[in-house]
């Protein structure tokens, strides 16, 4: 039958805006690989680099992303706009990035934090849960299957790191003695709660559990969302605690629901986070073929532009958010209050692709 | 909304004006290719699978419920729930079939409710001007039950046997073959 349905090409890409920020949100597995693959790979990787390098190759990917980004921005990181520094992982490697701008690769790692007061990393690779110095020395190692996502707490002289390890959670010591078994949790990145109490929060499925590790005690289980959770954080103060989904977000104190956001299924959030002095939850929505970031009670909208963001993480005093923005191949800094934006190119040259903020640490 | 087959007499030409020249499946092996890629992260080869799936699925769901708008939220769900769906989605199975199932299930449901709350004519109001005899056959598909049009658009759009059409919809295959026989008896008598 040759039949088109009314509208159907401009529902075609409507859809297709939507369909693609949602894809470009997901995490893909890895398949385990055959022998052939690489082969296949490497002609692959160099017909598209032959293709990229040619002169109408290189054309295209220049218009577009001269179309889709602030071409004004920065052709490096030559400094970050506040103190701290940046843990920043890419297919090149984990790096530690200074507020100078200056930039040292620890090594291939996958996730990563920094330790409370910034002096440590630990990080992840194939089967090891890795704590490094700021050089990328090792300090220790510990062996657990596919470890992800370490979240560390503590004080200078007694320090915890959480970590996921086959769908369980788990706590070692700062020193890498006392691993042990905590909880079952989801493919979600733990969050301490800020304080002298060790209480952690972490993802179970569509609901958030608030447990004190201390006392061994469930201190808040919400209720499900509708989607699962993609992230859990807490406010600096480590009043409230953020639930984030990307079709529901909830934040929570006391025990109780004091903001929510449920956006339309048209639209998609790809993440959210406590920003600002204040700690008011921004995030950030893609809707159609744009994405803005905004608070959530409210407000104006700090920063909007074609195509996926995808990443909103705040600096350590709260002032400045960084935007990643793939889909332009550039980062963002948005001043939170008296708005001033620093935007950064060509990020994928510098730290490879799928740049992401790992941690940004200690004002 | 265009329907570009030349009109026809009777149930004969209703049915061949349907089923005429339908659209050519996917290869099951070209798609577990694109699916396989698309989980590895490949834009490229996931916007294929989408525009590959895209038509036939949001042609299905208009067919069904008769409401453009409907019809794409309905579509763009679909390929949503596969974008969640992608990591486990088995590259064995066929992707056509799993996506199409979910449209027309989803689009049965819809229809339903809105005849639970009838708004006056479903018909698309933005459609633009067609040949009579291909308006009134889509007219006339319109106010077929949605379960009877479902299995019509299945057959006659997408191309499914009766068997694949059992299957899909989880029904029994004898209830599929009596679905698509009163079907297009309603269809030819209210056509002739």
């Amino acid at each position: 039958m040759r039949f088109v349905a009314p509208d159907e090409h401009e529902a075609a890409e409507r859809a297709w805006a939507v369909v693609s920020a949602a894809y470009a949100e997901r995490e893909p597995v890895t398949w385990p690989r055959r022998h052939w693959q690489p082969l296949v790979a490497v002609a692959v990787v160099a017909a598209v680099v032959a293709a990229a390098l040619s002169p109408p190759g290189r054309s295209v990917v220049h218009s577009f992303r001269k179309a889709v980004g602030i071409e004004t921005a920065e052709q490096g990181l030559f400094s970050l706009p506040t103190r701290g520094q940046l843990l920043v992982s890419g297919r090149s490697g984990l790096w530690l990035v200074r507020p100078d701008g200056s930039k040292r690769r620890l090594g291939r790692y996958r996730d990563a934090t920094f330790s409370p007061h910034g002096l440590f990393v630990a990080a992840t690779r194939a089967n090891q849960l890795v704590a490094l110095d700021p050089k990328g020395a090792v300090r220790w190692t510990l062996a657990r299957p596919a470890p992800r996502f370490p979240a560390w707490t503590g004080t200078r002289t007694d320090t915890r790191i959480a970590y996921l390890s086959g769908g369980r959670l788990r706590i070692v010591a700062g020193d890498g003695t006392g691993d042990h078994f905590l909880a079952r949790a989801s493919a979600v990145a733990p969050a301490w709660r800020p304080g002298p109490q060790r209480v952690l929060a972490y993802a179970d499925g569509r609901s958030a559990v608030v447990y004190d590790t201390d006392r061994g005690t469930v201190l808040l289980r919400t209720p499900p969302l509708p989607d699962p959770i993609r992230k859990v954080a807490w406010s600096r103060d480590g009043e409230r605690l953020l639930i984030f989904a990307p079709h529901a977000t909830r934040v929570y104190h006391n025990g109780k629901v004091v903001e929510q956001d449920d956006p339309s299924d048209a639209t998609l959030d790809t993440d959210a986070a406590f920003a600002g002095r204040r700690g008011h939850v921004a995030a950030i929505r893609v809707a159609g073929v744009s994405s803005n970031v905004f608070w959530l009670g409210g407000g104006p909208v700090l920063f909007s532009g074609t195509g996926v963001f995808r990443q909103l993480a705040p600096s350590p005093d709260g002032r400045w958010a960084l935007v990643t923005w793939p889909t332009a191949n550039q980062w963002v800094f948005v001043r939170t209050r008296r708005r001033k934006i620093v935007a950064v190119a060509r990020i994928a040259q510098q730290f490879g692709r799928r740049a992401r903020v790992e941690d940004w640490c200690c004002a | 909304m265009e329907a570009h087959e030349a009109p026809g007499q009777g149930l004969g030409s209703a049915q061949k004006r349907l089923s005429g020249k339908a659209l050519q499946r996917r290869g099951k092996r070209s798609d577990a290719a694109l699916v396989r890629r698309a989980q590895a992260g490949s834009a490229s080869d996931f916007e294929a699978l989408f525009r590959a799936h895209w038509g036939p699925a949001y042609r299905a769901a208009y067919l069904v419920v008769r409401d453009a708008a409907a019809a794409e939220d309905i579509a763009q769900e679909a390929f949503l729930a596969a974008v969640r769906a992608l990591d486990r989605f088995d590259r064995r199975r066929p992707f056509g079939p799993w996506l199409h199932r979910i449209v027309v299930n989803r689009a049965i449901d819809w229809a339903r409710a809105r005849s639970l709350r009838p708004e006056g004519e479903a018909v698309d109001a933005a459609a633009p001007e067609r040949p009579e005899r291909d308006d009134e056959l889509l007219r006339e598909l319109g106010r077929l039950s949605p379960e009877h049009r479902a299995v019509i658009v299945l057959r006659y759009l997408l191309d499914y046997t009766p068997g694949e059409i059992a299957e899909l919809l989880e029904l029994p295959r004898g209830t599929v073959n009596s679905r698509l026989r009163r079907g297009l008896d309603a269809l030819e008598e209210r056509l002739q």
